[in-house]
C-alpha cells in the first residue's frame, strides 16, 4: 500500500511538472503574441476623425524573414503612423495556422472584419455570404485597379465580379537546379523536351544523385507546383477554363490522363526520393542545399528561402527554369501555373466608417507604394512596383525576374477548384507517385467528385 | 441504508450534481446533439443550409474511404490489444517477480511517454523513421541488417504498423500502472497459499494473478479499443494520412471532410458513424468476454 502512494505521488509530482512546464511555454507563447498584436496604434488626441477600431487576422508573423511578412510589416507601419485613428488589432499566425483558423472561423461564422481568403475557399464564402465584391472599391480609385498585375484577380472572380483584393503573384512552378551537378552529369543545357528531360534524369540517377527532390507530405506540393503546370503541357489553357465554368470538358479526358500519367512516369523512372510522401515541402530542400539532389520544383516563395538558408556556393549554381514542352501537348512551355492564390477582403458585415476604414488599410497593404517595398524584399507582389532599386535585389532574384516577364499565366489547380476536389486530387497524387493507382483510375476518381 | 434523517433533501441532491451535470451537457450532450442535426443538413459553415435528410448517411454506408479508415481503426485497435495491454502485462508479471531489479526506476521510464503530448511523440517518431538520418535505419545499417530498410511511413503495405508502433510505446506506461495497482490489491494470503500449494514463477502468473486481474483486463480492454477508435493527433503528425489514405482514420477523415473539404454536414454524419461503431465494438466486447459472467 505504502509503495502504492509513493508510485501515486510521483505520477503527479511528473504529470504536474509536466503541465506545469507546458503551462509556462503556453505561456510565455501567449505573452508572445499579445505584444506583438499590442502593437496597436492608440487615437491620439488631436486628431479630428472618429476613432474606428478594426480586427484583423493575417499570416505575417513579426519574425518571419520571407519577403511577404517583410514588407507587410513596414506598409503597416507607415500606415498607422499616418492614420492615429485607427486602431488596428492584429491576430498574426504562420501560414498554415493561418488556413487552418480562417477556414474553421469562417465554418463558425465568426470572421473577423479582415482577413485573408484563399482562392479556393472563395465560392464558399460566397455561398455564405461571408465577403461582398471589391469592385466598387476598385473602380472608385483608378489608380490603385490599374496598378495590378494582368491576371492577379483570376482566382478569386466568380460570375464576372472580383471578391478579393490580391497582394501577391505568385508562379507555383518553378525548377530550382544546380547547374553545377547538371554540368557534371553531362548535361550542358536545361533539357527543353520531355525525352531529353527523362535523359537528364537517367544520366543524374547514375551518378548516384537524386535528381528531384519532392516533399509531397502536405500533398499540396505535387498538385500546385508540378501538376498545374504538367497539366497545362499537355491540356492547354481552353481545357482548364471548360472545366472550370463546367463547359464539357472532364478530367477523364485522355489530355488530362496523360498528364497524370507522365508524372508517374517520372516517379517509375526514379526522378523522385523514395521518401517523398512522408517529407515535407521544407524536408525537400535539405537534399537540395547539401549537394544530394540537382533540383526540386516549388513556387517562387521558396526563393527567399534559398537566398536566405543555402549555403553559398548552392545559392550560386542555382538556376530557374521551367517544365520542358511534351509531344502532342496543347501547352506553350512559357505557360506556368500563376496567380494571387491568397487575397484580403472584409466582413460582409462592416458598414460606414469602419468599412472605409478597412478598405484603407487594404489600399496600404497592396497599392504600388506597397509593391516596391515588397521588391525590394524579395517578395513578388500583385501590383506594378513604381522605380525599384534594382542593386537592392539578390542575384536570384533578378533571374526570377527575367524569367518571370516571360511567363504566361495560367490558372492554379488548387486556387480555383474547389477545395473538395482539390483534396480528392491531392490524395490521389501521393498514391499516383507511388504507383499505388493508375492514372485513368485516378481521372475517374477526380471525375466522380467533380460531378458530385 | 442510511436512515431517512440523514439522507438530504431531493433538492440538496440535485444542487450538488448540477454544476458537474451542466458541465458535462455543454461539453458533451449539446455538441453531440449539434452534431446529429448538422449531419441532416448540407452545410459548409456560415449561413446557408440545406435540409437533405439521411442522404449524407446514405452516401456514408457506401463511401469506401470512411470504411477504409474504420478498417485502420481496427488494425490499430489488435495491434493495442496486443501491444499494448500484452506487453503491460508481460511487464506487471515482471514486476512482481524476483528476477527484476531497480522496479522503481523500470517503472518510471516506462510511464514517462504517456505524459508526453502526442504531438512530440508523433514528430519524434518520424524523424526515428526518416530515410537519410532516421535511427531506426542507422541501427539496421550499424548491425549489417541494411537490407531490411524501407521507406517505412511511404509504403502503404506497413505504413499501419509504422504509425501503430509510437501509440503502442507510448500507451504501455498507462496499462502498466493500471495492472500494478490492480495486482498490488491482490492480498498477499492469497498468494501465500499458491506458494504452499507449489504454484510459483509462470505457473503463479496464469492461475492467480491473471484470473484476479480480469476485471481489471476488462476496463483495459475497453479503454483501448475507445481511446483508438478516437486516435488522431499522432498520425495527423507523421503521415497526415497518406500515402493517399492508407493511413487514414476516422477522426481525421471526419475533420478532413469538415475542415479541408468544408462539408461539416457530412462531416458530422461521419462523427456520428464513429460514435455509433465505437459503441457497437464496446457492447460486442462486453458480450464477448462476460458471456459465461453473471454480470453483463
Amino acid at each position: 500500500m505504502k509503495r502504492n502512494i509513493k508510485l501515486l505521488a510521483l505520477l503527479v509530482a511528473v504529470s504536474m511538472i509536466f503541465s506545469l512546464a507546458a503551462c509556462s511555454s503556453s505561456n510565455v507563447s501567449e505573452d508572445s503574441t499579445s505584444s506583438s498584436t499590442a502593437v496597436q496604434s492608440t487615437v491620439a488626441s488631436g486628431s479630428s476623425q472618429e476613432p474606428v477600431t478594426l480586427s484583423f487576422i493575417h499570416m505575417f508573423p513579426n519574425e518571419d524573414t520571407e519577403g511577404n511578412s517583410i514588407a507587410f510589416h513596414k506598409a503597416m507601419e507607415k500606415f498607422k503612423a499616418d492614420n492615429a485613428n485607427i486602431k488596428i488589432n492584429e491576430e498574426p499566425l504562420s501560414h498554415d495556422n493561418y488556413e487552418t483558423k480562417v477556414r474553421t472561423l469562417a465554418a463558425g461564422n465568426e470572421l473577423p472584419d479582415i482577413f485573408i481568403v484563399k482562392g479556393s475557399m472563395t465560392s464558399m464564402f460566397i455561398d455564405n455570404k461571408l465577403i461582398n465584391p471589391v469592385d466598387d472599391v476598385l473602380n472608385a480609385d483608378a489608380d490603385w485597379k490599374n496598378s495590378f498585375l494582368q491576371g492577379a484577380f483570376d482566382d478569386f472572380t466568380v460570375g464576372g465580379k472580383n471578391y478579393g483584393i490580391p497582394f501577391q503573384m505568385l508562379n507555383t512552378h518553378l525548377i530550382y537546379y544546380n547547374k553545377k551537378l547538371l554540368n557534371d552529369a553531362g548535361i550542358s543545357t536545361f533539357p527543353a523536351n520531355w525525352k531529353d528531360f527523362l535523359d537528364a534524369i537517367n544520366k543524374l540517377k547514375a551518378k548516384g544523385i537524386t535528381p528531384i527532390s519532392l516533399g509531397n507530405k502536405g500533398n499540396w506540393v505535387a498538385e500546385s507546383c508540378i501538376l498545374s503546370t504538367l497539366g497545362d503541357r499537355f491540356t492547354g489553357p481552353e481545357w482548364f477554363t471548360s472545366i472550370k465554368e463546367k463547359k464539357g470538358a472532364k478530367f477523364t479526358d485522355p489530355e488530362f490522363i496523360s498528364a497524370l500519367a507522365a508524372l508517374q512516369e517520372l516517379a517509375k523512372v526514379g526522378a523522385f526520393n523514395s521518401d517523398l510522401n512522408s517529407i515535407d515541402n521544407m524536408q525537400q530542400k535539405t537534399p537540395y542545399y547539401n549537394g544530394k539532389a540537382a533540383m526540386f520544383m516549388e513556387g517562387n516563395w521558396a526563393i527567399s528561402n534559398v537566398i536566405n538558408d543555402a549555403p553559398k556556393d548552392i545559392q550560386e549554381n542555382t538556376e530557374l527554369a521551367l517544365l520542358p514542352a511534351v509531344d502532342g501537348g496543347k501547352g506553350d512551355p512559357m505557360e506556368n501555373s500563376a496567380g494571387g492564390a491568397w487575397a484580403y477582403n472584409v466582413n460582409s458585415e462592416l458598414e460606414g466608417a469602419k468599412l472605409t476604414a478597412a478598405f484603407k488599410i487594404l489600399k496600404a497593404v497592396t497599392d504600388a507604394d506597397y509593391a516596391k517595398i515588397a521588391v525590394e524584399s524579395n517578395a513578388f507582389p500583385a501590383s506594378n512596383p513604381k522605380d525599384v532599386d534594382k542593386s537592392k535585389l539578390a542575384p536570384l532574384s533578378s533571374k526570377y525576374l527575367e524569367l518571370a516577364s516571360k511567363i504566361k499565366a495560367v490558372p492554379i489547380y488548387d486556387a480555383q477548384l474547389s477545395a473538395d476536389l482539390i483534396q480528392v486530387m491531392n490524395t490521389g497524387l501521393q498514391q499516383l507517385l507511388i504507383n499505388n493507382i493508375s492514372p485513368e483510375e485516378l481521372a475517374k476518381k477526380i471525375q466522380a467528385e467533380y460531378e458530385k | 441504508m442510511a436512515s431517512k434523517t440523514l439522507r438530504p433533501k431531493g433538492r440538496v441532491i440535485a444542487a450538488y450534481l448540477a454544476p458537474g451535470l451542466l458541465i458535462y451537457c455543454f461539453i458533451v450532450i449539446i455538441p453531440l446533439i449539434i452534431s446529429l442535426i448538422y449531419s441532416f443538413y448540407n452545410y459548409s459553415g456560415g449561413a446557408s443550409m440545406k435540409f437533405i435528410g439521411l442522404k449524407n448517411y446514405q452516401y456514408l454506408i457506401k463511401d469506401m474511404d470512411f470504411w477504409n479508415s474504420f478498417k485502420n481503426n481496427l488494425v490499430i485497435i489488435l495491434l493495442s490489444m496486443v501491444g499494448q495491454v500484452g506487453i503491460a502485462l508481460v511487464i506487471t508479471a515482471l514486476m512482481i517477480s524476483k528476477l527484476l531489479k531497480f522496479k522503481a526506476i523500470h517503472r518510471n521510464i516506462i510511464f514517462l511517454p504517456v505524459v508526453v503530448s502526442a504531438i512530440v511523440v508523433g514528430f519524434l517518431w518520424t524523424i526515428m523513421y526518416n530515410k537519410d538520418y532516421g535511427l531506426l535505419n542507422f541501427v539496421l545499417k550499424s548491425v549489417g541488417l541494411g537490407s531490411l530498410i524501407r521507406p517505412w511511413l511511404d509504403n502503404p503495405k506497413y505504413v499501419m504498423f509504422s504509425v501503430s508502433m509510437p501509440i503502442i510505446w507510448q500507451y504501455i506506461g498507462f496499462y502498466l500502472v493500471i495492472f500494478l495497482s490492480a495486482v498490488q490489491g491482490i492480498s498477499p494470503d492469497i498468494y501465500e497459499s499458491a506458494d504452499l500449494d507449489g504454484a510459483v514463477g509462470i505457473k503463479r502468473s496464469v492461475y492467480i494473478t491473471i484470473p484476479l486481474l480480469k476485471d481489471t483486463l476488462k476496463v483495459a480492454v475497453m479503454l483501448c479499443i475507445a481511446g483508438n477508435m478516437k486516435i488522431f493527433d499522432h498520425i495527423y503528425v507523421m503521415t497526415g494520412g497518406g500515402p493517399g489514405t492508407s493511413s487514414m482514420v476516422m477522426a481525421q477523415y471526419a475533420y478532413i471532410n469538415s475542415f479541408i473539404m468544408f462539408k461539416l454536414g457530412y462531416g458530422s454524419a461521419i462523427s456520428i458513424g464513429i460514435l455509433v461503431l465505437s459503441l457497437t465494438l464496446i457492447l460486442l466486447s462486453r458480450k464477448l468476454w462476460g458471456g459465461k459472467d453473471n454480470e453483463a
